[in-house]
């Protein structure tokens, strides 16, 4: 029998038809975060025309700042959701970060740096110890972050019943600075993406995916799952905590009950961004895009000054949306393959 | 000194012996084929090479040094790729991201140098000239066969000392299937061992130059491949077995059709099946692993989706779900593949277990008759002779035996009277077996028609009054009287059907 290799004229032709294919499942597979786009691009149009001054640079350090809370919780529960888990931990967290921060933070610069480093730290903490226990317990991530928000939440009112305590003035100056127009938020905004960009291409962020994607073929190369839980739910941790600092720069109280608030419109966030629940797939600036079509939502029920409860329907009907394009992205390619 | 050198290697998983006393030596520079039949035991002992699973017992060395990888990161360490049947690659990176999966160039800041990594895997891929898909292509946009090349590709990039094909041609149409062959030839030639698992006679004559035969968890012989014919190996891996385990075999089959199958068809795994199943008979399936058999299963139990004619004791039928196939006397009822997942509720009681699919049979304007549900329970029970204390008894308590009786009391229950049996006598003592046999014998006697499933060849030799024979995908032939016998369907299923 003899050898037969491929006529270099079928080889080329076959390339082309990659090529083609390529093209095709390129668009597919980013279905779900063109829409989120589309939609953004969208929802911006119809609020510059009910409004003046939206295309401008105040417009944007304006949203930023209100998107920033939710984009730094988002960002942990992308990294999360990547993995294959889901954090809801990150609403408790938040609720103690603010409290913590309105009853610790002292007077001067320095004590205020320690009490946020510590704040920081404490989240992560957590988030370890979440891992911790979905890792090694076994058990569900839903449950557990279930179990832990519960708690935190509880010793958050333990520490502070009601809204309130003290933050240092230079703290929420802070939020509110600007350089050159360049608020606090966008610069934040701008160390989110590198940060993200960073993140994803590291070995850690390709074996965060490769879980997520199939656990099994994962831990058959090597990875450890204990190591990317513990990461994964202590990043997310993290982020909660950064999110809760940034939130007290925004309100200048301590609040036990806020963090709720950010439990499912970060996932909702992620989700509309493109990311799948089943892990492994989509990115941190889908993500960006759904917490920027979540607040733009808000932007427009205010200004169309029509009931706030709107809000949280349109959110509804977008995150259906998007979850029915993913769906049905995902059919079409499984169709043009077989 | 060879440069792999097993001796009495064994493995037990609880009372089950996979391996007793494999024998297996191979050296550096050849193509070595490993044969067997169906659990003989070959998966076990390349796992065990791989480092993926530890022996209980013998002795096991590489290059003349003591071999005991701890781990299949230890067994890379020393040389040993192997490419496995069962799938390693992770669906959501890209082909390059896979090969080099934690081993990838990094940039001084921690990042993946994609661009390096690209082209040290065109490099790899014109190295060996592998007939790979685009670098940058997500892995679970890629088909069976070329996710089973990049696996490969995967494999040779740690540039390995040995290395393993498990069946890797299996997933392969003929152009790759050529180039794999001349792979592994071309790799023996620059000094390294491959270690080649194939049902495929004709592939092992053209590249290996020895072939060891496994049977019943141990090494038979080692042949040169030039020195042996087809006859001796298919011997080998037979044996002789006793067959005192099966009830006489007497026709009951009548002219009625309860199963018609014409161009039956599931997706590229199952083609143009053409099939008539009488009343009363039992017709066995066979093949190699793979080849269609539980394809067919699946379409007729509508669990896949399947193209052509179904006709179903004379009546057309369209099966699209498990409730379309169920209903009723004309139904088909199915035992599956996996009892303890599909087949049971392990979690609930012996009595609910037969009684779930057949609820309305003793309900009364939507209440359960106790009384008779107890009776339908009560018959079962004692015409199966099913060991549980009450038939309260949770269904997960009772012994595989057992649970396996439990199933076919819930498909008699439901009267239909078309029977697939996937594989029923799997894990089962052998008592118990000789009992599924008389039993299916019993209820052909009684006008059922069963399509029968074994992984274990002589069950259904001994059992089925004919045999359809599947090769890959496609209807091999059908045998029956003194045709059938274990040497004529390994035949039909063997002989080399690759397109030239």
């Amino acid at each position: 029998m003899t050898m037969t290799l491929p006529s270099p004229a079928k080889s080329v032709a076959k390339r082309d038809g990659d090529a083609a294919r390529d093209r095709s499942t390129w668009l597919i597979d980013r279905a779900p975060f063109l829409i989120a786009c589309g939609m953004l691009a969208v929802l911006v149009a119809i609020y510059g025309t009910l409004r003046e001054g939206v295309f401008t640079f105040e417009e944007l350090n304006l949203d930023t700042a209100a998107a920033m809370t939710l984009l730094l919780a988002a960002t942990g529960q992308t990294i999360v959701l990547l993995r294959g888990g889901i954090d809801l931990s990150i609403g408790g967290m938040i609720s103690l970060g603010t409290v913590l921060a309105a009853t610790q933070f002292g007077g001067s610069p320095l004590q205020v740096a320690f009490a946020a480093l510590m704040i920081a730290l404490l989240g992560f903490a957590i988030g370890v110890c979440n891992g911790l226990l979905i890792s090694v317990l076994r058990l569900q991530p839903f449950l557990v972050t279930l179990a832990t928000w519960s708690i935190l939440s509880g010793t958050a009112l333990m520490i502070l019943p009601t809204d309130g305590g003290q933050l240092p003035d230079f703290w929420m100056a802070f939020g509110n600075a600007s350089l050159l127009g360049v608020s606090s938020s966008v610069g934040l905004l701008v160390l989110l993406i590198l940060f993200w960009v960073w993140f994803r291409g590291t070995r850690l962020g390709i074996e965060i995916r490769a879980t997520g994607s199939n656990q099994r073929s994962a831990e058959l190369s090597g990875v450890s799952i204990l190591r990317i839980n513990l990461l994964t739910y202590g990043l997310s941790g993290l982020f909660a905590a950064l999110a809760a600092l940034y939130l007290t720069t925004q309100t200048g109280t301590g609040s036990p009950t806020i963090g709720k608030d950010y439990i499912l419109p970060s996932v909702a966030a992620a989700v509309i961004g493109g990311i799948s629940l089943f892990g492994g797939r989509g990115g941190m600036i889908g993500t960006i895009v759904g917490a920027f079509i979540l607040t733009i939502i808000g932007n427009l029920v205010f200004v169309l000054s029509v009931s706030s409860y709107w809000q949280p329907v349109v959110s509804g009907v977008i995150l259906l949306i998007a979850v029915l394009a993913s769906s049905l992205a995902e059919k079409s390619a499984r169709r043009s393959l077989s | 000194m060879e440069l792999i050198e097993a001796v009495g290697i064994s493995k037990r998983y609880g009372g089950i012996v996979a391996l007793s006393r494999a024998d297996f030596r191979a050296d550096a520079g050849e193509v070595h084929a490993l044969l067997g039949e169906n659990g003989a035991g070959k998966s076990t002992f390349i796992q065990i090479l791989a480092g993926i699973i530890r022996p209980n017992g013998g002795t096991l060395h590489l290059a003349g040094r003591a071999y005991q990888p701890a781990n299949a990161r230890a067994a890379e360490a020393a040389g040993i790729a192997a490419v496995f049947q069962e799938l390693s690659l992770v669906p959501d990176l890209t082909v390059a991201e896979n090969i080099w999966f934690r081993r990838e160039p990094l940039s001084p800041i921690g990042t993946v140098r994609k661009r390096r990594e690209r082209e040290a895997t065109l490099a790899l891929f014109d190295r060996y000239r592998i007939p790979a898909p685009a670098p940058t292509r997500e892995v679970r946009r890629l088909t069976l066969a070329e996710r089973q090349i990049v696996e490969i590709a995967k494999a040779l990039s740690r540039d390995p000392s040995v290395i393993i094909l498990d069946e890797a041609t299996s997933a392969l149409p003929p152009r790759e299937t050529e180039w794999l062959l001349q792979l592994s030839q071309d790799l023996a030639a620059e000094g390294k061992l491959v270690i080649y698992i194939s049902h495929r006679l004709a592939e092992i004559r053209q590249i290996a130059q020895r072939v060891t035969i496994f049977r019943n968890g141990a090494t038979v012989a080692t042949h040169d491949t030039a020195a042996v014919d087809d006859e001796t190996i298919i011997a080998d891996m037979l044996g002789r077995r006793m067959d005192r385990l099966y009830p006489p075999r007497i026709a009951t089959a009548t002219d009625r059709t309860a199963l018609k199958l014409r161009g039956l068809s599931v997706g590229d795994r199952l083609a143009d099946i053409d099939l008539d199943l009488k009343e009363g008979e039992v017709m066995g399936v066979a093949g190699l692993q793979g080849h269609g058999q539980r394809e067919l299963f699946q379409a007729l139990f509508g669990v896949s989706r399947s193209r052509g004619a179904i006709e179903v004791w004379g009546k057309p039928v369209a099966i699209r779900s498990p409730r379309d196939a169920l209903v009723g006397r004309d139904g088909i009822a199915l035992v599956p593949e996996d009892r303890r997942s599909h087949g049971l509720l392990l979690s609930k009681s012996v009595r609910e277990n037969l009684t779930l699919s057949v609820v309305p049979r003793f309900t009364r304007f939507g209440f359960l008759s106790r009384s008779r549900e107890r009776a339908l329970v009560d018959e079962q029970l004692r015409t199966l002779q099913i060991k549980a204390g009450t038939p309260d008894q949770l269904a997960g308590t009772l012994s595989g035996g057992n649970q396996q009786k439990v199933i076919f009391g819930k498909m008699l229950l439901t009267q239909s009277r078309i029977l697939l049996l996937y594989d029923p006598t799997r894990g089962i003592d052998v008592g118990t077996k000789g009992e599924i046999f008389r039993l299916m014998r019993d209820l052909a006697a009684k006008g059922y028609a069963i399509l029968f499933y074994s992984s274990d060849l002589p069950e259904i030799v001994n059992v089925a009054d004919r045999v359809a024979v599947l090769r890959n995908g496609k209807l091999a032939a059908i045998l029956s009287g003194d045709d059938i016998s274990e040497h004529r369907i390994l035949r039909e299923a063997m002989v080399e059907a690759r397109a030239a």
